[in-house]
């Protein structure tokens, strides 16, 4: 990761209508690094994206991207962005390797078919039409056709969605192969692990505007001071709980599940034992964590990553 | 009852919401008798032509006169020179061109109008038997007497087409509606949202039948108002008759569409080959071309056309044309054995999954 | 210029491989041209057809006078003859005068069609002959002609019997010496238009059956796919790189070009190959209305396409104006007489210049409308649709 900024976005805005969509955010995503944006849905995460790859014009705000100012991505930007869409299709009718040729024709210079195709593993699908495809096998040739022009900045828009575990390894494969290579990415997830696995730097939105930046190690870094405590209880009661009495905030997750964030570890870990015994309810899978991804979301936003 | 009479409703919204069903069944016969009726009419009878005729000086327009006169169904008028009256013929204006000199008459045609000019040549033809006797002063020996035999009292072209479209409509609502609307639903998924519920497929088929029951009723009631009205044709409906063969047929094609659905591994696939189907039929099978007109071959296979016989019948419920009321019972009897036949395959159709 | 080829090879490969489109495309113009080539193939010909008539001779042959009576009924055996190779004219079935009860029978197998025509001769004919020949204030004789109501075979041999009867007029009238055939008025025939050849149904349904896959190719194929594409995120995929929707579209219509290419190859092969057509379209004037008309129609496409927002409810617009643009556009037959509302359909519809001027540059058919009208309607549509769909269509449309 280097110092150099690739992509600064300046006093970002966009509406519609009476709703403000993006509400003038700024941030800078530095060369070859992994840029994460998250954001619960509606937050103008979708928007913000679509902005910087160039489909949707934004009502004001600046961009310089490779070292140029524009007002929005232009045609020249595009030829060194790669772009995976998170929703989209290809032609069902053309086979891999006669839509990896045509994308590429989209281009003034790209890599050669039969390399990018190795390098998604689809070699052994290049003459199957693109209807015969599994998911999985779509989602790669969807990357293939977002690394042919050999971009140095790519847009990846949940792209390991849908896919099995295996499938979504492979995926971050190639994302870490890519920023080995010096290329840089924005991503979007709904994924904790993958937003702590892969990203340098991270950019919370939510309602439009941005609510937290940094490195994942700076976000947790907030809750530092917290340890969390999660269990298992049978059916129990609001006021029953609320005899808890600890200097904790009390999170029940769903039927039966119950977390709980302290500062003072020792001392909960104590009350809720109490607890337990005075109300004669009893605790199974008791886990102690350090707070996570997951967890610094929750406390910005109000709402989880993956909903 | 609950869920067959929401199912009714559903039914009856998504029918009425689907533009393309609702253009098929409702609006398409209507626009074709719109056009048709203007288009078509020269088609079978010798409908009003207009002559130009061109005399010599020293030719008797007199006698020519009378006998066109006598003919009806004609306009005519003099021109001068022959070029006005070629002009006229080339451009159409004229139809049928005569150039009389006393002794000879010459008939001039548009050779571009192939399809036309044997309707003018046999006005030519009667022309040329009154004139010949005209000519000599002699008059006609027999006194030809003619008379229509049969319901419909010489029904012309155009109100034996209604019918036609009519049963046209019938056969596009009932294969559509399997064809097109249910197969479409199992191509995404919600007859299986639907079967994972207590609902009974036969439920949903008898919703679906009777929604296009109604529209067919409407709608083939709704045209022959719009014909009887605007082009002033006549009918006399044998209702009896007419609501049960409507019943069978939309029932009887809705089983056609079953097999087409079968017969195509997807089901999108099912409506284009519905739609080719019954164009294909539409012009094999009598509705807007007299069938007489075509080669044998062609007459025999519009006998294996079900749509032949939905407008036979048609034409004969809706009185312009005669068939044994046997004839009739063995027709609605075969429909309604089609429909009961396919009825197990159409059950089991909508109760397999979809294959990829 | 590579990535707008590419963007034509893609969009022919796609409408090839794919059956429906595949059908619309290429299937369903050659089946309708087999289809109305084999039924209007014999009108204008002479009629081979056969027609089933019944005879009633109620008539009875007096010793020593004219049996005009078995004049006619014997024009009407002569008729029932084979003429060489052809089939005769008539299957005729003659019933004596006391036949009361077949009478009966008959005219209900005329009433079901079973039978084309009835004649009868009634009692006293020969009678009611003599004395009309006698005196001329007397009243011709009545001769009876039953046909089936509705029936268009029956209708055909009514004509047919009509002529029969006309001769047979004249015949009674010679043989009275009331009608001299040598005197007889002279015939003659002539026709305008005709080039050097005759031409046949063929040669004028193929610039129609052309035009008209022109025309559905515009109408279905342009909208459908631009808007499945745009709804399905097809063209999403394009619009993050850096090709530009003029290239696309520009990409588009070559391709689309090359398909009606092919469409109109095949459509020309098989008229020439099968139904023996003679037209030849190698010629300055009928290549331009081609081209012209596969524009028309491709900028036609954009506007239906530029009027809908998903491609289902561009389907539906499609179809309703289909229907009407065909058949009022002189495609499969000659528009002669309309009705105002209808007439004035026809006059805005391109198809009806483009036919009138395709067919009078191929010498099958003689203008109706001035050539400046045939270039310009076509044109001016292409400037209206170009102009709506630039201003309407949103290709770029992100959902």
């Amino acid at each position: 990761m280097s110092d150099t900024i690739l992509m600064r976005v300046t006093e970002l805005a966009k509406r519609y209508g009476d709703t403000v969509a993006v509400d003038r955010i700024s941030f800078a995503v530095a060369e070859a690094e992994v840029f994460t944006l998250l954001g619960p849905n509606g937050a103008g995460k979708t928007t913000t994206l679509e902005i910087l790859e160039g489909i949707r014009r934004p009502d004001s705000g600046a961009i310089e991207v490779f070292g140029r100012q524009m007002p929005r991505i232009d045609r020249a930007a595009k030829q060194r962005i790669g772009v995976l869409l998170q929703e989209g299709n290809f032609e069902p009718y053309l086979k891999v390797r006669e839509v990896l040729h045509l994308i590429g024709s989209f281009f003034p210079v790209a890599r050669p078919v039969n390399e990018v195709l190795e390098s998604i593993s689809l070699a052994n699908k290049a003459n199957a039409l693109v209807k015969t495809l599994s998911g999985g096998q779509k989602q790669r040739l969807a990357i293939g056709a977002a690394l042919i022009n050999n971009p140095d900045l790519v847009f990846l828009d949940e792209p390991t969605t849908g896919l099995d575990p295996q499938a979504r390894r492979n995926i971050w494969e190639i994302v870490s192969a890519l920023t080995r290579a010096g290329k840089t990415i924005i991503l979007t997830t709904h994924y904790m692990e993958e937003a702590e696995t892969l990203s340098d730097a991270i950019c919370v939105m939510d309602h439009g505007k941005i609510i937290a930046k940094g490195s994942p190690r700076e976000l947790t870094a907030s809750l530092a001071q917290e340890t969390f405590i999660e269990f298992a209880v049978p059916e129990v009661s609001e006021q029953q709980l609320a005899r808890l009495a600890c200097e904790c905030e009390t999170l029940r997750e769903q039927a039966g599940l119950i977390s709980l964030q302290t500062e003072d570890l020792i001392d909960t870990i104590d009350r809720l034992l109490s607890w337990s015994r005075e109300e004669a309810v009893s605790i199974a899978n008791m886990t102690v964590r350090q707070p996570n991804l997951e967890d610094v979301f929750l406390a910005l936003t109000g709402r989880r990553l993956r909903e | 009852m609950n869920a067959l009479r929401s199912l009714l409703l559903a039914e009856a919204r998504i029918f009425l919401r689907d533009r393309m069903s609702l253009i098929f069944t409702a609006l398409f016969p209507l626009l074709f008798i719109v056009i048709f009726g203007s288009l078509m009419s020269d088609f079978g009878s010798s409908g009003g032509a207009r002559l130009g005729v061109l005399l010599s000086p020293d030719a008797d327009l007199e006698v020519l006169g009378t006998v066109l006169d006598s003919l009806g169904n004609i306009e005519w008028r003099t021109f001068e020179p022959l070029d006005a009256l070629d002009t006229a013929i080339e451009k159409r204006q004229i139809d049928l061109g005569i150039q009389w000199s006393g002794a000879r008459i010459e008939f001039i045609y548009n050779a571009h109008r192939t399809q036309e000019n044997y309707a003018y040549e046999e006005i030519a033809r009667a022309i040329v038997s009154r004139l010949e006797l005209a000519a000599q002063g002699a008059s006609s020996v027999l006194a030809v007497k003619h008379e229509s035999v049969g319901s419909g009292s010489e029904a012309d072209w155009f109100t034996l087409v209604v019918p036609g479209i009519l049963s046209f409509s019938i056969l596009s609502a009932g294969l559509f509606a399997i064809a097109g609307h249910l197969s479409s639903m199992k191509e995404r998924r919600l007859l299986s949202r639907y079967l994972v519920t207590p609902m009974r497929p036969s439920a949903l088929l008898f919703a679906i039948a009777v929604v296009r029951l109604a529209v067919v009723f409407s709608s083939t009631l709704l045209t022959l108002a719009v014909a009887m009205l605007m082009f002033r044709l006549h009918y006399d409906i044998d209702w009896f008759r007419y609501i049960l063969f409507i019943i069978a047929s939309t029932l009887g094609t809705m089983g056609l569409g079953t097999v087409i659905a079968r017969v195509v591994r997807q089901a999108s696939s099912a409506s284009n080959l519905a739609s080719a189907i019954s164009l294909v039929m539409m012009f094999v099978s009598g509705i807007y071309f007299p069938i007489e007109i075509m080669p044998a071959f062609l007459q025999k296979l519009s006998l294996a056309m079900p749509l032949r016989h939905m407008a036979d019948v048609m034409r004969y419920v809706t009185g312009v044309m005669d068939m044994p009321d046997r004839d009739y019972w063995i027709i609605l009897g075969a429909f309604v054995g089609l429909a009961f036949a396919l009825f197990p395959l159409l059950a089991r159709y909508v109760v397999t999954a979809e294959k990829h | 210029m590579k990535d707008v080829l590419r963007l034509a090879g893609a969009q022919i490969r796609v409408t090839l491989r794919e059956r429906v489109s595949l059908f619309w495309f290429l299937v369903f113009p050659l089946l309708l041209l087999t289809l109305l080539t084999l039924i209007f193939s014999g009108l204008g010909e002479d009629p081979r057809m056969t027609f089933d008539i019944a005879l009633f001779q109620q008539s009875v042959p007096q010793a020593e006078a004219p049996d005009f009576a078995g004049i006619v009924e014997h024009v009407f055996t002569d008729a029932s003859k084979p003429v060489g190779d052809r089939p005769p004219l008539f299957r005729l079935t003659i019933h004596a005068a006391d036949a009361v009860s077949r009478y009966e029978e008959e005219m209900e197998r005329l009433r079901l069609g079973r039978l084309d025509l009835v004649v009868v001769v009634p009692a006293g004919f020969n009678d009611a002959v003599l004395s009309h020949l006698g005196g001329s204030d007397e009243a011709a004789a009545p001769i009876e002609i039953y046909t089936s109501a509705g029936r268009a075979s029956s209708t055909m041999a009514h004509d047919v019997v009509r002529q029969i009867l006309a001769g047979v007029d004249r015949e009674i009238l010679a043989i009275a010496g009331r009608f001299n055939r040598e005197a007889a008025v002279s015939i003659t025939r002539r026709e305008i238009g005709t080039g050097t050849e005759a031409f046949s149904y063929i040669d004028f349904l193929l610039p129609g059956i052309v035009l008209m896959g022109f025309f559905t190719a515009g109408l279905f194929s342009v909208p459908g796919t631009i808007l499945f594409g745009r709804e399905q995120g097809i063209l999403k995929r394009y619009w993050v790189t850096p090709l530009s929707t003029s290239r696309f579209l520009l990409g588009f219509g070559i391709g689309h070009m090359a398909l009606c290419g092919v469409q109109f190859s095949l459509a020309w092969l098989l008229a020439a190959v099968a139904f023996g057509a003679r037209v030849s379209f190698f010629s300055l004037l009928p290549a331009l209305y081609l081209v012209l008309a596969i524009v028309v129609f491709l900028a036609f496409g954009f506007l239906i396409a530029s009027l809908a927002k998903t491609g289902n409810a561009g389907m539906a617009i499609a179809n309703i104006v289909n229907m009407p643009m065909m058949f009022l556009g002189g495609l499969f037959f000659p528009i002669s007489d309309l009705p105002l509302p209808l007439k004035i359909l026809m006059m805005g519809n391109p198809l009806t210049y483009l036919a009138d001027g395709l067919r009078t540059s191929l010498g099958v058919d003689v203008a109706v409308f001035p050539i400046l009208a045939t270039f310009g309607v076509p044109l001016a549509w292409i400037l209206v649709s170009v102009a709506v769909a630039a201003h309407r269509l949103r290709l770029e449309e992100a959902t």
